[in-house]
């Protein structure tokens, strides 16, 4: 398959933090994969990389081959950051509207989109309501639907199960699934380690911007009874040395 | 429409939409037309010639609000994106950060200039009510050259808005724009008996700082002096685009360089 993303030795300094160093990953075409880490692991960094907000210090980037810091590199790319702030005197509808018009879709394919994602997320008795009157789970799912509006081949989610209700959560889940069965490959990063590993066709993991760990979730059901959890506290607890990918 | 004129006007309109949806233009709003209506209605002293010397001050508010709005509305495209954090989605779309500050520019000057036409209607409506000249050549001029005023200070402005914060950044364009209105023109002659530093200092200022006094015709419009040459017109508008040119440069270097 080919690949959706493609990390390449990719190292980042800020001042006197190396925030990543040295992580290497591919992500196929068409599966999940989790991206785990406690806070300041070098998640978001990578994320950041991955959405050409700032090139690496060395290293490659690229998403289904080309650089994502040239704007049509992420035409193919759904983005959903890990805090919904969106425009407060915007309502949903609006919200589309703007990022449809960003995303260089017609008027006629906005307007369509809208009407299909809305109810989708669950917020079809709420899309003419201002943002500033939504609640922060109902902003995550005006966080989806703007990062699905222009169909993207891969969504980029960070922490997207942030301020999601069990119900949500669980709708949350079925989306990701149904999106992969279109063939969507999605990457997102998360603290919810029991989710991930309900979700994810593969985890990575980050410990002071290294690459820890990588594997498949089918095996670490076949690993002698070991769960997520307990691999990330094994790979993640304080004095833990640091175990090769 | 191009992909590329899209995203301009998806910004656009977002800029727009955020002015009307905002209380505090609309309260600048309501107090100039509040302000230019009994100007146009009253006789001061029983004069009829009195009435210029109220256009004047109708002209100056114009002035001042219309600065205000387009200083605020401009210096306020970035800053929130960056304090909100909206910028991220922003710029996950497939939009360069170049087209992002066009369409972040043209959006404060189409606001900005919408609402000095308001002004401007009003004014002529007003002015041709009592004096009876209905928008002569001279009025028109003067609100070409009002607009590139306004391309200016919006440019000014959004340069001055990645480098200081919100608050400093209003102080400061107020105070340029204020500063060389008051002695922009006079500072050569101000300075002419200063030591060399000075006059050197005073003249790199006059140098680079923005000539906003170029683009005012209020006097000319309020005694009827008759229009100036379309030439000269021609000429300061130049001015204004060649100096808004710079300053967006400027700021799309800084936006390009800067790390979310």
């Amino acid at each position: 398959m080919d690949a959706a993303i493609s990390i390449d030795q990719v190292t980042k300094r800020f001042g006197a933090v190396q925030a990543v160093s040295d992580v290497s990953l591919t992500v196929r075409s068409g599966e999940i994969m989790g991206f785990l880490g406690t806070n300041g692991a070098g998640k978001t960094t990578t994320i950041k990389m991955l959405l050409g907000f700032f090139a690496p210090d060395a290293g490659r980037v690229r998403i289904f081959g080309a650089d994502p810091v040239n704007a049509a590199a992420r035409s193919r790319i759904g983005f959903m950051p890990e805090t919904a702030y969106y425009y407060r005197y915007l309502n949903l509808r609006e919200l589309l509207r703007f990022y449809g018009g960003l995303c260089g879709l017609s008027a006629a394919s906005i307007r369509a989109r809208t009407e299909q994602l809305i109810p989708q997320v669950g917020l079809a008795d709420a899309g003419d309501r201002l943002l500033a009157h939504y609640s922060k789970g109902m902003l995550q799912r005006a966080g989806i639907a703007q990062a699905l509006l222009h169909d993207p081949d891969l969504l980029i989610l960070d922490e997207p199960l942030t301020g999601l209700d069990p119900l949500a959560r669980i709708q949350f889940r079925d989306l990701i699934l149904a999106l992969r069965d279109q063939g969507k490959t999605i990457f997102f990063s998360s603290h919810e380690l029991s989710e991930a590993e309900l979700i994810c066709d593969r985890v990575a993991i980050l410990k002071q911007g290294r690459l820890v760990w990588l594997g498949s979730c089918g095996d670490i059901a076949g690993d002698g009874g070991q769960n997520l959890e307990r691999i990330f506290l094994n790979l993640l607890a304080p004095g833990t040395p640091e175990a090769p990918p | 429409m191009t992909p590329c004129c899209r995203q301009l006007a998806a910004l656009c309109a977002l800029s727009l939409r955020e002015l009307y949806r905002r209380k505090d233009v609309w309260v600048v709003f309501t107090l100039g037309l509040l302000i230019l209506a009994p100007l146009a209605a009253i006789k001061p002293y029983g004069i009829g010639g009195g009435s210029r010397h109220l256009f004047e001050i109708a002209q100056l508010l114009i002035w001042i609000s219309a600065a205000v709005i387009a200083i605020s509305v401009a210096g306020r495209q970035f800053p929130p994106e960056f304090e909100h954090r909206t910028i991220y989605p922003l710029l996950a779309k497939p939009v360069s950060r170049t087209t992002l500050l066009a369409g972040k520019f043209l959006g404060a000057w189409v606001a900005s200039v919408s609402a000095t036409g308001c002004f401007y209607l009003a004014y002529g409506l007003f002015a041709g009510a009592k004096m009876g000249i209905w928008f002569p050549a001279v009025f028109c001029q003067a609100f070409a050259l009002h607009v590139g005023f306004l391309t200016l200070v919006t440019a000014l402005s959004l340069l001055g808005s990645f480098c200081f914060t919100p608050t400093a950044n209003l102080t400061v364009c107020g105070v340029v724009v204020g500063g060389m209105f008051a002695i922009g023109q006079r500072l050569p002659e101000m300075t002419a008996g200063q030591p060399a530093v000075i006059r050197a200092l005073a003249k790199l200022i006059y140098v680079a700082a923005p000539h906003v006094e170029f683009f005012d015709l209020r006097r000319r419009v309020v005694h009827e002096w008759g229009p100036v040459g379309w030439q000269v017109v021609a000429a300061v508008l130049l001015y204004a685009v060649v100096y808004s040119g710079a300053c967006l440069l400027l700021a799309g270097w800084i936006f390009r360089r800067r790390k979310c």
